[in-house]
């Protein structure tokens, strides 16, 4: 269930772009490592010297008037200057005290985050909108392997320890009839930050005018382009949600493993795993990304306990990350629109 | 049969080239060092990897993200084939199992012994094994590329790239599990692959030559053009008769050929067969080959694939250890080229103001940055050192980034090099004919007098001449030019509307305007326009452009509206 929960968080970015541009983001699983290593950073390295502290919220004050600016238009406008300020004072505090609450590490690791999203999206994406799909997924690639070799640069062990000393990750013990059952309190914390997270994007994009230009342009961005949708805002917003859920996903995931492991591998195969989600799910489908996530995380657990090793037998253990992949071209041969996705029949 | 053709000075050319740049590896491998060796054969081996990539990218159009896979299988089956059995005996006891006897203990000897062929164990003779090995190494490859290929008639697009990659993590994960261990003795690999094929420059070249001759062969095919009319529209090229399952398995399983031939070279090579040397790296690598030097043309390909192997060999100094204060000082001139470069960018793309904020903010980071780690080396926060591994895959990612961004066709688009090409580059006097041409062109009155100098003479019709040609040969009277019509002097427009730089020029004419920038920007001098305000005039400021570092789009203008 938690593998689940978060496999459907990183999904849930995946299935909103394919939506709307209809790309497969290679990068996702990067953003996703990139929000991990980031909240990271925040609470083990927070006490560190002030000119860092103040050089790393100039840039995330920057890439905030950056974002706002595709809103608002302007860099000029007073809220986007507001909007820099105010993320330069709350880094420059959250970073110049130490001991991080591991709950403002993920909200500023989310910011940060949805901000690079934003940067992708604009300097590498949109200067090819219009151009074939596969100039598109080639430097989706490209992007991806940018960022993987940027986090091995900084991140070159093995494994990362990922502890931010709190207490939600700490074992309860409850009594049953047969004997003391030993658990983590993350067994319910994960499934309900993700149950909140998901909530706030549902009713954003039901509720919201914003959510509603989206919804429009995921059905025909030209025609929605025509009714007065500025769509390359629409798409900034769906990358801002997209990589900021994959952030959560990151902190999520560090505290349940209590480490990270290389970014090249956290990079991909949690990335890979989750697209398999949304696929499974019927890409393009908020619903079909949760559903597919969690099916996906039980699934996993679900064959590799079954089949453990027993004598000669090695067990399916070693296969499991294979597993991933085979069920994702299973399921693309077989059903490619997935359990709940609409049926993408070709237009002539 | 084609009958007999004489030798074309194109075929001449080549040949040249061809015998000039054997003698040039001749001597490279005699007297030149072992990095310029190394480099020319792994631009040779790669060459291979991304011609064959490039049949199913570029050629095809369906993107296949697996190929390190196919490389990894013909790479340990010719690994396996050429072992000696000296290397054979130190491969670890760990592996062994119930299907060892049959791949690494029985030696290829007794193979060979069995089939009647002793005379090729002996030593000399490697090649011959080789070459058997190269063989059937790419035939298994062959096999795989059947078995992706397969599929892939069901899917497109991204999907079809997504599988691709499955395909290619699923060998190199399942050639890792203890189930295949016997055949790729795990992550431990094979050791002493001999190497005297891998980094012999005539082997992989000549193996390059074949590779570019059959895939430009291919290309200029019948099948050839039904994989281009895949590329170009599936629908329509299934309409028109192209069996889209047959070409595209087709594409799959030569293309898994070539790469499992370029896997051996690989690994003899490397002289080491193992898993984490067939990454999904690799393929991206070819994948910037292709890309750089232009998705369909093979030739472009080598271009794309030398700037590869360039970085990968020559790009060592990037990723050695330095001091921080290096690193910082690099940083800093890489902030203040991009902001100086956004301040160029917007002054030729004619948008104002060109110091725009971003600009400055950028120029003045880059300044500062640079400026303190120049002056002062030894400030405390430059205490210590700093190794950028993984730049070189950096540099690459960027260029990918870049060369899509600006030019997602690539250097060559889909042309292959042609000497004509070459050649008509460098000549600046237009023929005869081309003269001629242009006249009849763009002179409509000459139009009559051509054709009339057509019907009386077999003839030239030259340029400026052809009014005196066409009088000397019409029988009927001829028009009389010189009274009549301006171009008779020998000026097929009306000065006036060539005179570009003049007074009177039309704006739209002026040198180096696009009509696109004419629609964003409007036009220089032109009192009514305001390049500034927003397109539909909506809430908006002067910078709507803002923080663009690269695009340069002012669409972003159009707010208010959602």
């Amino acid at each position: 269930m938690q593998l689940g929960s978060l496999y459907a968080l990183i999904a849930l970015g995946y299935t909103m772009v394919y939506g709307i541009i209809r790309l497969i983001n290679f990068a996702h699983g990067e953003v996703f490592m990139v929000g991990a290593f980031t909240s990271y950073f925040l609470f083990t390295l927070a006490p560190f010297a002030l000119p860092w502290a103040l050089a790393w919220s100039a840039l995330l004050a920057w890439g905030v008037t950056f974002v706002l600016n595709l809103w608002r238009g302007s860099m000029r406008d007073p809220l986007v200057l507001a909007g820099g300020g105010v993320a330069f004072v709350a880094f420059a505090v959250a970073l110049s005290t130490s001991g991080l609450n591991w709950l403002a590490a993920m909200l500023l690791a989310m910011l940060t985050t949805g901000v690079l999203g934003v940067v992708i999206d604009r300097v590498a994406y949109r200067p090819l909108r219009g151009a074939p799909r596969i100039s598109l997924l080639i430097t989706a690639i490209a992007v991806s392997f940018l960022l993987q070799n940027t986090g091995l640069i900084l991140f070159t062990r093995n494994q990362t320890p990922y502890r931010p000393g709190t207490s939600w990750t700490e074992f309860l013990q409850f009594d049953v009839g047969a004997g003391t059952v030993y658990t983590s309190r993350l067994v319910f914390l994960i499934p309900i930050v993700t149950a909140i997270l998901v909530t706030a994007l549902t009713l954003f994009v039901t509720r919201t005018r914003l959510g509603k230009a989206m919804r429009a342009s995921a059905q025909d961005a030209e025609t929605a382009q025509m009714m007065g949708v500025n769509v390359n805002r629409v798409i900034a917003t769906t990358f801002l949600l997209g990589s900021m859920l994959a952030a959560a996903g990151g902190v999520l995931w560090g505290l349940n493993f209590g480490s990270l492991n290389q970014p090249a591998v956290l990079g991909i195969l949690p990335g890979i795993k989750a697209f398999a989600a949304a696929v499974i799910g019927g890409i393009g489908s908020l619903p079909g990304a949760v559903i597919g996530g969690v099916l996906l995380g039980f699934l996993e657990n679900f064959v590799t306990a079954l089949f453990p090793r027993t004598g000669d037998f090695p067990g399916l253990t070693e296969y499991k990350d294979t597993f991933a992949f085979a069920l994702l071209i299973i399921v693309l041969l077989i059903r490619p629109s997935g359990i709940v996705g609409e049926d993408l029949s070709e237009k002539v | 049969m084609p009958g007999e053709r004489p030798i074309t000075r194109n075929a001449l050319l080549t040949l040249g080239v061809v015998a000039v740049v054997a003698l040039l590896l001749a001597w490279v491998q005699g007297a030149g060092g072992a990095k310029l060796n190394d480099t020319l054969a792994l631009f040779a081996i790669w060459g291979i990897a991304a011609l064959s990539l490039n049949l199913i990218n570029g050629t095809t159009g369906i993107l296949s993200l697996g190929h390190h896979g196919f490389m990894l299988i013909g790479g340990y089956v010719t690994a396996l084939l050429i072992l000696p059995d000296s290397a054979r005996q130190q491969i670890s006891s760990s592996a062994r199992s119930a299907m060892t006897p049959f791949t690494l203990g029985l030696s290829v000897e007794s193979w060979f012994a069995a089939l009647g062929l002793e005379a090729l164990t002996t030593p000399g003779t490697l090649w011959v094994r080789f070459v058997v090995a190269l063989f059937i190494g790419g035939l298994v490859a062959m096999l795989f590329g059947l078995i992706v290929g397969i599929p892939s008639l069901r899917l497109k697009g991204d999907y079809l790239a997504i599988v691709t990659f499955g395909f290619g993590e699923i060998i190199r994960l399942t050639a890792s599990t203890s189930l295949f261990a016997p055949f790729t003795n795990g992550a431990l690999g094979y050791a002493g692959v001999p190497s005297d094929f891998g980094k012999s420059l005539g082997w992989t070249f000549a193996l390059l030559g074949i590779t570019l001759f059959v895939l430009t062969k291919l290309k200029f095919s019948s099948h050839g053009r039904a994989l281009q009319a895949i590329r170009e529209d599936e629908i329509a090229a299934e309409a028109m008769g192209v069996s889209l399952a047959r070409h595209k398995v087709m594409a799959f399983t030569i293309s898994a050929f070539f790469a499992g031939i370029a896997g051996g070279l690989w690994v003899s090579y490397l002289s080491a067969a193992r898993l984490d040397f067939f990454l999904f790296f690799l393929t991206f690598f070819f994948l910037v080959a292709i890309s750089v030097g232009g998705t369909g043309s093979y030739t472009g390909v080598l271009m794309g694939t030398a700037v590869v192997v360039f970085v990968q060999q020559y790009g060592d100094p990037l990723e050695r250890t330095y001091p921080l204060e290096t690193w910082f000082a690099i940083l800093g001139a890489l902030v203040l080229a991009a902001g100086l470069g956004g301040a160029a960018f917007r002054r030729r793309k004619r948008l104002r103001p060109v110091w725009h904020p971003l600009t400055i903010l950028l120029a003045g980071i880059g300044a500062v940055v640079l400026a303190v780690a120049l002056l002062f080396p030894d400030a405390a926060a430059f205490d210590g050192t700093f190794q950028a591994f993984g730049m070189r895959r950096i540099l690459l990612a960027v260029l990918l980034i870049t060369i899509m961004a600006l030019r997602p066709e690539g250097i060559m688009s889909r042309a292959e090099f042609s000497w004509a090409w070459l050649l008509r580059e460098r000549r600046a006097e237009p023929s005869d004919d081309e003269r001629a041409q242009d006249a009849w062109l763009t002179n409509p009155d000459l139009n009559r007098a051509g054709a009339a100098a057509a019907d009386g003479a077999a003839g030239s019709a030259a340029g400026s001449a052809a009014d005196g040609a066409a009088g000397a040969a019409d029988p009927v009277e001829p028009y009389d030019y010189a009274s009549d019509h301006p171009s008779a002097q020998g000026d097929p427009l009306p000065r006036a509307l060539l005179d570009d730089d003049g007074p009177g020029a039309h704006p739209l004419l002026e040198r180096g305007t696009k009509p696109r920038d004419v629609q964003r920007h409007g036009v220089a001098g032109d009192p009514d326009f305001h390049p500034d305000a927003p397109d539909d005039g909506a809430s908006g400021d002067a910078d709507d452009d803002g923080g663009d570092a690269g695009g340069g789009a002012t669409d972003d203008g159009d707010e208010g509206r959602t």
